[in-house]
């Protein structure tokens, strides 16, 4: 029984994580419309910059988080401006295929940078852990789903609080109405992207503590964003939270299945990804716009 | 709209194309030119490099010595690149691409079994000889095809010197748990070792495969972690090694080995988990420590090899490297034995190769893997990567049992 109890702290530890790497790549798709295949690359950025501080100076990861957000911040509101902006209305094909070069281009400058090479950021705590009956716990990842809880909140604080965080919920709301308010469609874009692009530096940073850093470490992470804030409701903060937590539950649940048809032996471990897929198509047909009800776009 | 978007998403694309790593070299009357689809970027990337290094550290010793005398005429050698993306699907048209556009005269493999699979397809299909030195699965060669050959010994073999080792030390190691990536080569590498274990009086008591795309492989750990087994085995590759590794550290799953079937070999094994590499074994094709004599032509042993390679890379062999060199040579002595760089001449030569190297005996069974060779294990021990099995050719002793973690 107490797998169960394992399974359960190991989904929602997984899930804080999930949860990070989805919500800037919801904000951008909720207000912008723009499926951004860069983020996958912001996110391997993110943990790069973390290796350099603390490999560098020292630093204890987790206090590299607002270098990786503001670096990442000033790329994405850069890339916005000077690139995505001249598509931003185009297509959604258009700007596919434009964040899908940048992608591109980013991996392979950092091949050229950093080298294939596998490198990890190792803190004291790395590794330790505490129990509670039978459950393992480790420290890690407690402290990453607490800084992933932190950042979500300040998020929505933000949002729903400040001067520009309602101009941007306005701007998705209804693009005419905001402009009429006085608000600068093209000015909120370049935030938008650049709050994405922070937030996946600082998904980067939160990686680079159990994950190994790669110039291709975003990949997996770029599907599993999107499969997150579907399933959440996009460009919704609680939607990327409760989506990231749902999401690493059931994979974590999905690997004890174990089924034997006929002669047929079923692992749940190796179908992780079609049981969480599975899922999605049900809350999708259940609730078309994801778990927290109501879409922004 | 001051730019045309379609002129900026041309440009950036343009852009990327450059970027991409690929060497162009032209083919001419004095050159043999080889092609290979290697992982340059993708989940493989780190191992497509390590290919790619093997395969120029010959092309760069055969150039730096004369060429290559085939049939009383010299060659120079020079390979073409281009990079896989770690996709078979990508990597078989890249193989066709060098053989119909590029004109290559033979094939080198792609990193991986997947890649490696795809791409015997395009060359039994052209008629193209090819040797891969990094495709162990054997899926690749049991498809009666004529035109591929592998220097590596079979994936089902790369975890059974681990259990050996296990089951000779004081006490013996009774019960091992086995986690496996779903790519075809780690299956292979798990229904090996299960079997293995099977035949040899280890008990299995877990199981399992993860899709190989997994991030997180923590719940795998939990239920692993229950049946206390005295072997860890994980097929898988070097992120697949780490996630693992990792992840019985943070659940502090104690067992008495814990072996890898890629990873503890390549040096960012041990730079990525500092301590927590320490003590943990891994299944190698060739190792250092390899007291094979080659004959002439190449570096004859394998520190003289392992020390070129420091040299060059800056880093110390890993046994990738050393397959895929092992790849080349194979065409080296098939080419001259053949005295021609007619395909079907050298196809031929290759089934019939007998040849030992640095890297160990290179010789064909009638599906083209190299059986012959046997591996090694490995121990990083603290920090050093060690042949420990078989004793024949161990340059340390084990560390048996792993001490607790937090004490390496």
């Amino acid at each position: 029984m107490h797998l169960v109890a394992q399974d359960l702290v190991n989904g929602i530890l997984a899930g804080g994580i999930f949860a990070v790497v989805a919500l800037g790549f919801s904000l951008v798709w909720g207000i912008m419309n723009i499926i951004n295949l860069a983020h996958g690359s912001f996110i391997m950025l993110g943990a790069y910059t973390t290796y350099q501080l603390v490999t560098s100076f020292g630093l204890d990861p987790f206090v590299t988080l607002p270098f990786s957000f503001v670096a990442l911040f000033v790329l994405g509101y850069l890339i916005q401006r000077l690139l995505i902006n001249w598509v931003a209305r185009a297509p959604i094909l258009t700007t596919f295929l434009l964040t899908f070069g940048l992608s591109l281009l980013i991996v392979n400058i950092a091949l050229l940078i950093w080298s294939p090479d596998t490198r990890g950021v190792h803190p004291a705590y790395a590794g330790t852990n505490f129990t509670i009956g039978d459950v393992t716990v480790p420290w890690g990842k407690v402290y990453t789903l607490i800084a992933a809880l932190i950042i979500t909140g300040l998020m929505h604080v933000w949002l729903t609080r400040s001067r520009t965080g309602r101009a941007i919920r306005a701007t998705s709301m209804d693009i005419g109405a905001a402009q009429l308010s006085g608000v600068r469609v093209s000015q909120i874009y370049a935030i938008v992207f650049g709050l994405g692009a922070g937030l996946a530096g600082v998904a980067g940073t939160l990686l680079s503590l159990s994950y190994s850093i790669t110039p291709n470490m975003g990949d997996p992470f770029l599907i599993k964003g999107f499969v997150v804030c579907v399933l959440g409701g996009l460009g919704s903060v609680q939607g990327a939270l409760l989506g990231g937590l749902t999401y690493g539950i059931v994979e974590a649940f999905a690997t004890q299945i174990d089924l034997t048809i006929g002669t047929q032996h079923i692992s749940g471990s190796g179908l992780q990804d079609a049981i969480a897929l599975v899922v999605l198509l049900i809350v999708l047909i259940v609730r078309p716009r994801g778990i927290i009800g109501k879409a922004v776009a | 709209m001051r730019l045309r978007p379609m002129a900026t998403v041309l440009a950036l694309a343009l852009l990327t194309c450059l970027m991409a790593p690929t060497v162009p070299v032209a083919a001419a009357g004095d050159t043999i030119l080889f092609g290979a689809p290697v992982s340059l970027t993708g989940s493989l990337t780190k191992e497509g490099h390590l290919t790619q290094e093997g395969y120029e550290i010959w092309k760069n010793y055969i150039n730096a010595h004369g060429g290559l005398r085939v049939g009383g005429k010299t060659y120079k050698v020079d390979i073409k690149y281009y990079d896989d993306e770690s996709k078979n699907d990508t990597s078989a048209q890249l193989a066709e691409r060098l053989i119909d556009q590029d004109h290559v005269n033979f094939l080198l493999g792609p990193y991986g079994s997947g890649t490696s699979f795809t791409v015997a397809g395009i060359a039994e299909r052209k008629k193209m000889p090819m040797v891969e030195g990094n495709g162990a699965a054997e899926r690749i060669f049991n498809q009666g095809f004529k035109y591929t050959f592998g220097v590596l010994s079979p994936a089902r073999r790369y975890l059974e010197g681990i259990l050996a080792l296990g089951k000779t030390q004081k006490p013996p190691a009774q019960t091992v748990a086995i986690t496996a990536a779903s790519d075809a080569f780690s299956q292979e590498v798990a229904q090996g070792a299960a079997a293995w274990a099977g035949a040899n009086g280890i008990k299995v008591v877990y199981n399992n495969k993860y899709p190989d795309t997994a991030t997180d492989v923590s719940s795998i750990i939990s239920a692993l972690k229950q049946t206390n087994p005295d072997i860890i085995l994980n097929a898988g590759h070097l992120q697949d090694a780490l996630l693992v590794q990792k992840g019985l550290r943070e659940q502090n799953v104690m067992a008495k080995i814990y072996g890898y079937s890629v990873g503890p070999d390549t040096p960012d094994f041990a730079t990525s988990l500092g301590g927590d590499a320490n003590d943990v074994m891994g299944g190698a094709q060739w190792s250092e420590s390899v007291k094979y004599h080659g004959e002439p032509g190449f570096y004859r042993t394998a520190p003289e090899y392992a020390k070129a390679i420091e040299d060059t890379y800056h880093h110390h062999a890993d046994y990738h490297n050393a397959e895929s060199t092992a790849a080349c040579l194979a065409f080296q002595y098939a080419i001259q034995r053949a005295g021609s760089l007619d395909s079907e001449k050298v196809r031929d030569a290759l089934a019939k190769l007998d040849v030992t190297t640095f890297y160990g005996i290179i010789k064909f069974d009638s599906r083209g893997l190299n059986v012959y060779k046997p591996m090694v294990v490995n121990q990083i021990q603290k920090g050093r990567l060690l042949t420990v099995w078989p004793t024949g050719l161990a340059a340390a002793k084990v560390i048996y049992p792993a001490p607790p973690w937090g004490q390496r």
